[in-house]
């Protein structure tokens, strides 16, 4: 989108201000001033000239006049009169001659002549008559002239007019040589350069503009195809870059996209499977923290290598980016042919790597899906993998995981699953749900486990299993757990109610809660808004949640601790089951995960594990809670082992609180007994 | 051989000398054929007057004379000349007038054909003059020239103006006496020659100045238009005229008219006087009108026919000069009765032209003056004398 609006923005601010040619701009900047140049210089000179001229007539006027009176002289003096009159007579032929007087020595005139009457501009010239012959030198009198301009304006607007129209012309055959010229030197040569730019913009190829005139533009577009050439050489680099992981050289994702794309038209039939597998390393982040970035980016640029090393040349070997790599391979026969060419990139993957002299085994999870060349949602190939890979990363990592129908579902469901969390709170469809604990001596319910439980509205109830993990990734731990809190302290005020204010509620703490130091607060302030003690709530940790952040753990577990309630570290045996953490740690109880108790009896190992476990706890002044006790023997079998509590189907499945009241009720009547539940240290003293 | 050839030259002399002689002594010599070459046009009263004169002389003196008028066409004149010259049957003699020097090709053609001549009235003047020098050396035919002194009439004529204005105290202003001279044309040796008596009699006169020599062409229109203007002027000016002179009697008449349409009074506050005793003239002198009219000069006709007859009889005019200069006479109120008849009726037969010839051993000398003309008029009609 905005690719397109840089390349649609030139264009419309084209459209909108109408381009302005060079050649135009320069007639027109040059033209008029060419044009009011030579009108004012024509003007000019026309105008001196017209000066020059109304000199030049009164000087042959003048001359006129002299001439006329030499010739006048003598027929005046001898008073031939008419010869006067007559040789007065020949001057007006003379057009500019208004009228013409001879005058005697008396001031009398002797001849007047008037060619038409006086209208404008009339000037005059007076010149004496001399009469000489050999005796005498005399004035005989006088010749005046009167003349008009009018010839010379006449003439001088008739040029003014001529001059106008050959100006007029000498400018419109300017306009068309400079026109001509100008689109033959500048015109053509920057619409060479010109469209040779358009042409780079459409397909960002480098074009080189296509003239061979020696002068500036052709410097110039020498210098345009340079820059051209170097620009394609830079566009050729930009666009390797753009397609290319600068770190490994291999495609990067935008150039996945641009592959997928040509994936089905360059398959050979539509028929033909194509392999997508979508790679995660496993745990790169620990190689990163153990030998730092640069051994991490060269353990990837390595991995890089032997993917490429692993692949045929039809193959196609990308990194997305991190530590996700993909591999495609165009053409498989079938599934399993797939299959074991993922395995064969794992095997590859999985050769030992040298990193500061330490023997690294790199490991990694496919993600395979295979699809038909044919398939019109080839595009979603990447995706699919992905569903696998999850599968694979989250069921089995260091494996290579198929998609199939079943993973997809899964996908599908967990898709709804986490787009459904929003309403699922706000509709209250998590319920929360209570399983007893029991005493193995005497049956009798302790305790009870709160244990939270979706009513879906098309799923049905679902497991904790399923979507804690999805409740965790959309950030919704603590609400929920506030949730759990909430509900197990209003579950406290029933039992409460119905006369069991002995049994506690264990709720499970997930480590991001652990890590929040407000819970204690919160939790207190929920315990006296229902009125319950703190001391009648359990929390149950996990030893994951304590190893990924003992300090923050330890203060959190220390202030519930003085706040009364009881902490429990669950799944015991499992993980690390770590002998410190049970010092280290204010605990007061130990759940054994049902793993160990599952296989009890008849598995030696598996109670001899419990019995440590049961004699340390005894040691530590633990309590011991067997999980997953599913049938009475498992339930003496602990008993005998000195585990004091049990919890499992073999006495109640986890029920809503009302079916667990209603259980409690019609019990209750025999025997009620009180586990007086007293931690054997103060907490406070603990840690 | 050379003694042949001295008896010869001798014998010649001889003859040259005691011919002329011999024939001045008989009266009865043979008849003269001369042809005249008018250049005047048929009706213009002084040649008319020139070729009526050379008529009489000739009745009188055996002498037949022909006059072919070229009409004032020099061209026409120059072909009559030729002509004449051509004829198979050649005249004596050829009279030319050299106007406009019109005569000098038929001279030369003269010479050519042995035809001897005469110029009349004008003679050769500057170039011509020079070129072919004086009569009979390179033209050998040219016998010489008859011409009158205008010059002397034209100042006679001025003074009479003169005279007559500082009896009559007509200054002006300024105190000067103001004429007005009119010529018939500033080139011709006749009309020059009278215009330079007026400026000789004016220059020698501190009291006079000549307002303007105006040129009217001889003719009496435009002599009268330049005096209108004249009069118009001096008016202006403020200047009295006192005379005005006229280098001919037609121009003076014309002048006379423009003075009286100015208001003026001719011969009683304004005197003119013309030149050529034309009939007009004579008649407005009796008037009272005009002053004078100085001329008699057509009698050059007679005269030259005088010349020829003493040549032909061999008293040669050259034994004075080959050029000869005839003074003109004024008419005025005074003489007018004696000529005024004689030129109103052209009555030129009653002139004795005989009584002109020179005297034996005179040869060259002779008196044209109007007192001999009036003598020999008188003793035509004084039979008695």
């Amino acid at each position: 989108m905005r690719n397109d609006d840089d390349m649609t923005a030139p264009k419309r601010n084209a459209q909108a201000a109408p381009s302005r040619s060079v050649v135009r701009a320069m007639i027109w900047a040059t033209v008029p001033v060419l044009l009011v140049v030579q009108l004012l210089a024509s003007a000019g000179v026309e105008i001196s000239s017209f000066w020059s001229q109304i000199r030049q007539l009164d000087a042959r006027i003048a001359r006129t006049a002299e001439s006329r009176g030499e010739l006048i002289a003598e027929p005046l003096w001898k008073m031939r009169y008419d010869q006067v009159t007559s040789v007065l007579s020949e001057i007006m032929h003379d057009e500019t001659i208004a009228a013409a007087a001879v005058y005697d020595d008396t001031g009398v005139a002797i001849a007047r002549v008037v060619a038409r009457p006086s209208d404008q501009a009339v000037s005059e010239v007076s010149r004496p008559i001399s009469y000489t012959n050999g005796n005498i030198a005399v004035q005989a009198g006088r010749i005046v002239i009167a003349y008009s301009y009018a010839t010379v304006y006449a003439d001088t607007g008739s040029r003014l007019l001529l001059l106008l129209v050959v100006g007029l012309l000498a400018t419109f055959a300017t306009l068309i040589a400079m026109r001509i010229s100008a689109n033959i030197f500048i015109g053509k040569p920057l619409a060479a350069i010109m469209s040779a730019i358009q042409r780079s913009k459409q397909d960002g190829r480098a074009y080189p503009a296509d003239i061979k005139s020696l002068n500036e533009f052709g410097q110039l577009a020498r210098a345009f195809n340079a820059m051209q050439h170097t620009t394609s050489g830079a566009l050729d680099r930009l666009g390797h870059m753009a397609a290319h992981d600068p770190l490994t050289g291999l495609p990067n994702r935008r150039s996945l996209s641009e592959h997928l794309v040509t994936l089905s038209n360059d398959a050979g039939s539509p028929d033909s499977l194509i392999a997508f597998c979508f790679i995660d390393l496993d745990d790169f982040k620990g190689i990163n923290d153990t030998f730092g970035h640069d051994s991490g980016d060269k353990f990837l640029v390595h991995i890089s290598e032997r993917l490429r090393d692993a692949v045929e040349p039809q193959d196609w070997v990308a990194r997305l980016g991190g530590d996700e790599f993909v591999v495609i391979r165009p053409e498989v026969s079938n599934e399993a042919t797939a299959q074991a060419f993922a395995r064969q990139l794992l095997n590859a993957i999985s050769e030992p790597i040298r990193l500061h002299d330490k023997q690294v085994v790199p490991r990694a999870s496919i993600g395979l899906a295979v699809r038909r060349a044919g398939d019109p949602e080839l595009s979603h190939l990447p995706a699919l993998a992905d569903i696998a890979l999850y599968h694979a990363k989250s069921k089995a990592p260091g494996t290579v995981a198929v998609l199939d129908e079943a993973l997809q579902r899964d996908y599908r469901r967990r898709r709804d699953l986490e787009l459904a969390i929003p309403a699922g709170f706000a509709e209250g469809q998590f319920e929360v749900w209570y399983q007893s604990q029991v005493d193995l001596e005497n049956q009798a319910v302790v305790g009870l486990e709160a244990l939270i439980r979706w009513r879906h509205p098309e799923h049905g109830i679902i497991g904790p299993g399923e979507f804690l993990p999805l409740i965790e990734r959309s950030g919704n731990n603590a609400r929920l757990t506030r949730y759990v809190l909430t509900d197990s302290c209003r579950a406290l005020q029933r039992l409460m109610a119905a006369g069991k204010p002995q049994i506690r509620i264990a709720i499970n703490l997930p480590p991001s809660e652990l890590a929040d130091h407000s819970f204690a607060a919160e939790l207190r302030a929920t315990c006296a808004r229902f009125d319950v003690a703190p001391s009648s709530l359990e929390l149950e940790i996990t030893e994951g949640s304590l190893i990924n952040n003992m300090a923050s753990a330890s203060e959190t577990l220390h202030r519930l601790r003085r706040l009364g309630a009881t902490i429990a570290l669950d799944d015991f045996g499992t993980g690390y089951s770590s002998l410190a953490h049970l010092r280290r740690f204010p605990l007061d109880k130990v759940k054994i995960d049902k793993a160990f108790i599952s296989e009890i009896p008849d598995s030696a190992e598996d109670k001899a594990i419990v019995g440590v476990i049961a004699s340390l706890a005894g040691t530590l002044g633990l309590t011991l809670v067997a999980e997953g006790i599913e049938r009475p023997e498992q339930a003496e079998a602990m008993r005998e082992m000195g585990v004091m509590l049990g919890q499992g189907f073999h006495y109640h499945r986890p029920q809503p609180l009302d079916a667990v009241l209603q259980w409690l009720e019609k019990q209750a009547a025999p025997e009620s007994r009180v586990l007086v539940d007293s931690p054997s240290i103060a907490p406070e003293f603990a840690a | 051989m050379t003694a042949v050839l001295r008896i010869l030259l001798t014998m010649g002399m001889a003859c040259g000398v005691f011919t002329p002689v011999g024939g001045a002594a008989a009266s009865d010599a043979k008849p003269l054929n001369i042809v005249f070459v008018n250049p005047g046009k048929t009706g213009e009263v002084y040649w008319d007057m020139v070729a009526q004169t050379m008529k009489a002389a000739g009745r009188k003196l055996d002498a037949h004379v022909e006059v072919l008028t070229s009409e004032r066409n020099y061209r026409t004149m120059q072909e009559l000349g030729l002509g004449v010259v051509t004829r198979p049957d050649k005249p004596d003699f050829l009279i030319l007038s050299n106007e406009e020097s019109a005569a000098v090709p038929v001279l030369e053609a003269a010479e050519a054909a042995g035809v001897k001549t005469l110029l009349l009235s004008n003679t050769l003047i500057g170039e011509d003059a020079v070129r072919l020098g004086p009569p009979r050396q390179k033209l050998k035919t040219w016998l010489g020239d008859i011409t009158t002194d205008l010059q002397t009439a034209g100042a006679r004529m001025a003074n009479a103006l003169i005279s007559r204005a500082r009896a009559e105290k007509w200054q002006s202003p300024d105190g000067k006496i103001h004429i007005l001279g009119i010529g018939g044309d500033e080139i011709t040796p006749a009309s020059i020659a009278r215009n330079a008596g007026l400026k000789l009699a004016a220059d020698a006169a501190p009291d006079v100045v000549v307002d303007r020599m105006l040129f009217a062409n001889w003719t009496q229109s435009e002599a009268e238009q330049v005096t209108a203007n004249y009069l118009g002027w001096a008016s202006r000016k403020e200047i009295r005229p006192a005379g005005i002179w006229a280098g001919n009697d037609p121009m003076a008449l014309g002048a006379l008219r423009a003075v009286t349409a100015a208001g003026l009074m001719p011969g009683r506050n304004i005197e003119v006087v013309g030149l050529n005793w034309s009939e007009d003239a004579l008649r407005e002198i009796k008037s009272g009108r005009l002053l004078l009219t100085d001329g008699g000069h057509f009698l050059l006709g007679g005269w030259s026919i005088v010349l020829l007859r003493d040549y032909a009889d061999g008293c040669d005019f050259a034994a004075a000069s080959a050029h000869i200069e005839v003074k003109t006479s004024a008419i005025t109120r005074t003489n007018l009765g004696s000529v005024g008849d004689l030129i109103k009726n052209r009555a030129f037969d009653r002139i004795d032209f005989t009584r002109f010839r020179a005297k034996a051993g005179r040869c060259g000398q002779y008196d044209f003056s109007i007192d001999a003309l009036i003598s020999s008029l008188a003793s035509l009609e004084g039979t008695a004398d």
